[in-house]
C-alpha cells in the first residue's frame, strides 16, 4: 500500500456518475474528509481524471467483529490488536462532479461528468490544493451535487465549498470566495429559500474552523 | 459551451476571486422604445446610487444609446424571500443576498442615439438583450451637449457628474420662447437670471425684463447670502436699469438709468382689454373704452376720470353705453391714480425711449417695479403697454428690412414674470404676449416666461415655448402642462416630480439635444469672474454713447 498523504484508496466499483474505493481502517485519514476532493484517472487514458467528492466513508464489519460486539467486554489488549493489526475495510464513496483533461500539460477542468469511469483497482487520490484551485474557480459543479439524490447534498456543497475556502491563505480572499459562493447558491436555489437558508448557515464565514 | 471553466467564469463575472465592486450598473433585460427599457442591474449596484433623470449609456454592438433613468424598482426571483427575509444586518448574508435573489431593476428611456460614425440622432432603436449599462462619462456627456463656446452656455452640470459641464445652445434657445417654470422657491429668478446672464454675455441678443420683485436689475436678494449681483453689476453698460418707482430705487441705493412714466393720453382701450381678469375690465366696458376713445380722442382716460354730469349725459345721449357700464369703468379706471408712473403732463415717449436702448444702444433693459412689483393691475397694464408698442416696432422695422435690406433689428428676448397671467387661455388671443409666443421668431421677439403655474397658460401658447427649464412641480397638472408635447414625457415626470426643492432643473426642448437634469451653476463670486470678458467686446459706438445727458439719474 502506498505511504502517499494524498493516497485515498483504490477503486472498488465505478461509473460515470461515481465510484467506491477501499483502503483499509489504519491508513484513515484527513484526505478521506467528507467533502474532500478527490481523483481517479478514468478508464483507458492517463490525461484524464475523474474529480469526485467524498460523500462517505463507512467502515466495514466481519464475522469477527460482529462476535466481538455481541460477547461483551472488551480486553485493551484486543481492542488495540483490532484496531492496529487486523485489517479491516474500509469504503469511502465519491460523487463525481467533473474531470480534469491535461491538454499540452495544461490542465483543464470540465464541471460535468466524466467520459468514463476510472477502472477497478485504479489509484484514488486527493487533489492538491492546486488542483482544488483550478476547479473551484468557477462554480458550475454545484448543480452537479445539490441535484444528486443519493447523497447528503446540503451537506455534501457546504463541506466542499468550506474544504475549497480553507486553501486561500488570505483571510479577505476566503471572504470573497464564500460570498461569490454564497450568491450562486442564491441563484440555483432562488427556489427554495429554506435549503438556501440552511446550506448559507452552513458556509457562514463565521463557522470558520 | 465553452470548454474551458476560467473562460466560463469570466463571461459570467462568476469566479473565485470575482471583485465586489465594478463599473458596470447592469444588463438590458426587456423593453420597448416606447416604454423604456429594463436593467437588471448588477448586485454591485445598489439601488440607493442611482436617482431618476440620471444618465446612462447603453453599449450596443455599434451604436451608443444615452439614455435617461426614470424608475428603479425592487424585485426578488422568490416571492418566499418576502415572508422571511433574511438577516441583512449579517454582511455576508446582505452580500449574498443582493442582487442574486433580491436584486434592483431600472427603467431606462432612450433619448439618442450616437451612431458608429459618431453622429447623434434620434432614437429609432433599441439594443438588444443583455447589453451592458454603464453611468456616463464626462466625455459622452461634452459628445452630446456640446463644449463651451461663444454661443454654448455653461448653465449647470448634469447631477452626478458635477464636474462636467451642460451648455445651452444659446442661438436656438432665442429662436423660440423660453419658460422657466416651478413652485415658488425653487430658483426660477435665479435661472433666469443664469440665463440671461448667458444671452448678454454673448451677445446674441438683447433682453427686456419686466422685473416684478427687483430680481434682475442692480443687487439681488438671496435666501442665504446677503444680497447677489444683478445684470447691470455684471454687465454695467451692456444693461440700462429703468424703474417706475424712484424713490424705492433710491432706498435699494441702485443705479437707476432712467425713470419710465407713461402719460394717460397714451393709453388705448387695447392697454386694458389684458386687464378684464386682472382688474375686472369686463367687455362691455372694454367696448366703452373703445367707444370713448373714439368719442374723446387721446384724452379719453383723463376726460372718463374726470367726467362732469354734462359728459355723462352726453355719452347716455349720444352712445350705447350703460351709464352702469360706465360707472363701473370709472371705477376702474380710478385705481390708475394710485399709480404714480401714470401722468397727466406729456412725457417723453417711454416706449420708443426703450426701443432706442435696445435697437439702437444694443443694450438690454431691465425695468423694475418697485413697490408697483406687487400690484398685479399695475404689473400687467405696464408689461402690455410696453410690449405692444415695442412688438409693433420691431414688426416694422422687420417688414421694413426685409422690403429694402436696412438692418433688422437685434434678436429681443421679452421676459415676464407671473406668465400665466399674460398668458391664460381667456386673454391669450388678444394680448401681444400671446401672439408673439405663437408667432415663433418671425419678427426677432420672443418670450421668457417665468410662472409657477403652468398649467394656467394657454396649450396653444405653451406648446410653442420651444425650451422649457423647469425646476420641481409638485402639482399634476402644471407637471403635464410642462411635459406636453415632450417625448418620452412619461419617464420625465417621474424625474420632474422628484427635483430637490432648490437648484435643480430639467431643460428640455429646443435648446438641448436631450432633457437634461442639471444643478445650476451656483449664483456667485465665481460665476462673476466666469463672466469677466477674455474676448474683446465687438466695438460698439452706440453704446459708447450711452450716457446721454437725458439720464440724469
Ligand atoms: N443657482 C443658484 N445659486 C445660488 N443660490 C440659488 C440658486 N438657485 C436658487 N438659489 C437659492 O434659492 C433661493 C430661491 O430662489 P429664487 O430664484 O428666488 O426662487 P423663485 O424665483 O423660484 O421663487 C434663492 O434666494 C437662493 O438663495
Ligand atoms: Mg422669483
Amino acid at each position: 500500500m502506498s505511504d502517499d498523504p494524498r493516497f485515498v484508496g483504490r477503486v472498488l466499483r465505478a461509473s460515470t456518475r461515481g465510484f467506491d474505493c477501499g483502503n483499509h481502517s489504519r491508513k484513515i485519514d484527513a484526505q478521506h474528509d467528507f467533502g474532500n476532493y478527490v481523483c481517479a484517472p478514468i478508464a483507458n487514458s492517463d490525461a484524464v481524471f475523474a474529480v469526485g467528492l467524498i460523500y462517505k466513508v463507512e467502515v466495514k464489519d466481519d464475522q469477527l467483529i460482529s462476535e466481538l460486539v455481541l460477547g461483551g467486554e472488551l480486553p485493551n489488549a484486543i481492542l488495540n490488536d483490532q484496531r492496529n493489526n487486523r485489517i479491516i475495510p474500509v469504503e469511502v464513496k465519491v460523487l463525481n462532479v467533473g474531470y480534469m483533461a491535461y491538454v499540452n500539460g495544461e490542465r483543464r477542468c470540465v464541471h460535468s461528468l466524466p467520459p468514463r469511469p476510472p477502472m477497478s483497482l485504479a489509484d484514488v487520490l486527493a487533489c492538491t490544493e492546486d488542483e482544488i484551485y483550478d476547479f473551484t474557480i468557477a462554480f458550475d459543479f454545484f448543480r452537479i451535487v445539490l441535484q444528486a439524490s443519493e447523497v447528503p447534498s446540503d451537506d455534501l456543497i457546504a463541506a466542499a465549498i468550506q474544504r475549497a475556502a480553507e486553501i486561500d491563505p488570505d483571510p479577505d480572499g476566503r471572504y470573497r470566495f464564500l460570498v461569490n459562493c454564497g450568491r450562486r447558491l442564491a441563484q440555483d436555489l432562488s427556489h427554495d429559500v429554506k435549503r438556501l437558508k440552511h446550506i448559507l448557515s452552513l458556509i457562514h464565514p463565521s463557522m470558520e474552523a | 459551451m465553452t470548454s474551458n471553466p476560467k473562460e466560463l467564469a469570466n463571461l459570467l463575472n462568476q469566479t473565485r476571486s470575482a471583485p465586489l465592486v465594478e463599473q458596470e450598473l447592469g444588463v438590458v433585460v426587456g423593453g420597448s422604445i416606447s416604454k423604456g427599457l429594463v436593467v437588471r442591474l448588477n448586485h454591485h449596484t445598489s439601488p440607493e446610487s442611482l436617482a431618476v433623470g440620471r444618465y446612462v449609456v447603453v453599449q450596443g454592438d455599434l451604436k451608443r444609446y444615452f439614455c435617461m433613468i426614470s424608475d428603479i424598482t425592487l424585485e426578488s426571483t422568490n416571492p418566499g424571500i418576502q415572508a422571511d427575509p433574511p438577516d441583512i444586518t449579517d454582511d455576508f448574508l446582505k452580500q449574498v443576498y443582493s442582487g442574486t435573489m433580491a436584486y434592483g431593476k431600472a427603467t431606462v428611456t432612450p433619448m439618442l442615439v450616437i451612431d458608429e460614425n459618431d453622429q447623434i440622432g434620434p432614437v429609432k432603436s433599441i439594443p438588444s438583450h443583455f447589453t451592458k449599462v454603464t453611468t456616463a462619462t464626462q466625455q459622452d456627456v461634452s459628445r452630446v451637449f456640446g463644449e463651451e463656446s461663444s454661443t454654448n452656455f455653461f448653465v449647470g452640470s448634469p447631477l452626478e457628474l458635477l464636474e462636467t459641464q451642460i451648455n445651452l445652445d444659446l442661438k436656438r434657445l432665442i429662436e423660440r420662447s423660453i419658460g422657466v417654470f416651478g413652485k415658488s422657491g425653487t430658483g426660477k429668478s435665479f435661472l433666469t437670471r443664469l440665463v440671461l446672464a448667458g444671452i448678454i454675455h454673448r451677445g446674441v441678443g438683447q433682453t427686456l425684463i419686466f422685473d416684478m420683485h427687483n430680481d434682475y436689475g442692480w443687487q439681488a436678494t438671496s435666501e442665504g447670502a446677503a444680497s447677489v449681483k444683478g445684470l447691470k453689476q455684471l454687465f454695467m453698460d451692456k444693461v440700462a436699469v429703468l424703474t417706475l418707482d424712484n424713490d424705492s430705487a433710491v432706498k435699494r441705493n441702485a443705479k437707476i438709468d432712467y425713470v419710465v412714466q407713461i402719460g394717460y393720453h397714451e393709453i388705448e382701450p387695447e392697454d386694458i382689454a389684458l386687464l378684464k381678469n386682472a382688474m375686472g375690465f369686463t367687455d362691455t366696458m372694454v367696448d366703452a373704452a373703445n367707444t370713448l376713445a373714439r368719442l374723446w380722442g387721446k384724452n379719453w382716460v383723463q376726460r372718463a376720470l374726470n367726467a362732469s354730469a354734462e359728459d355723462v349725459e352726453m355719452i347716455s345721449e349720444k352712445t350705447n353705453i350703460h351709464t352702469g357700464t360706465f360707472d363701473g369703468l370709472q371705477r376702474r379706471l380710478q385705481r390708475f391714480l394710485k399709480w404714480h408712473f401714470l401722468s397727466e403732463a406729456v412725457v417723453e415717449n417711454s416706449a420708443e425711449r426703450i426701443l432706442h436702448t435696445i435697437v439702437d444702444e444694443q443694450r438690454s433693459v431691465v425695468l423694475e417695479f418697485g413697490r408697483y412689483g406687487n400690484e398685479l393691475g399695475a404689473y400687467m397694464f405696464v408689461a402690455n403697454f410696453l410690449t405692444r408698442r415695442i412688438h409693433n416696432a420691431y414688426v416694422d422695422k422687420i417688414e421694413k428690412a426685409l422690403g429694402d435690406g436696412s438692418p433688422k433689428p437685434p434678436n429681443l428676448v421679452i421676459t415676464i414674470e407671473e406668465a400665466h397671467k399674460f398668458l391664460e387661455p381667456q386673454v391669450a388671443r388678444q394680448t401681444t404676449f400671446g401672439v408673439i409666443a405663437r408667432e415663433l421668431r418671425k419678427y426677432n421677439v420672443t418670450l421668457l416666461v417665468v410662472d409657477q403655474r403652468p398649467s394656467a397658460i394657454d396649450d396653444e401658447v405653451m406648446s410653442q415655448i420651444g425650451t422649457r427649464i423647469t425646476a420641481l412641480l409638485d402639482n399634476e397638472r402644471d407637471i403635464a402642462a410642462v411635459l406636453n408635447g415632450v417625448s418620452g414625457a412619461a419617464s420625465l415626470r417621474e424625474v420632474l416630480a422628484r427635483l430637490e426643492t432648490k437648484q435643480q432643473a430639467i431643460i428640455m426642448g429646443h435648446a438641448v439635444p436631450m432633457p437634461v437634469v442639471i444643478k445650476p451653476r451656483t449664483y456667485d463670486e465665481a460665476f462673476y469672474s466666469s463672466l469677466v470678458d477674455a474676448r474683446p467686446r465687438a466695438a460698439n459706438p452706440v453704446a459708447a454713447l450711452s450716457g446721454r445727458p437725458r439720464a440724469q439719474l
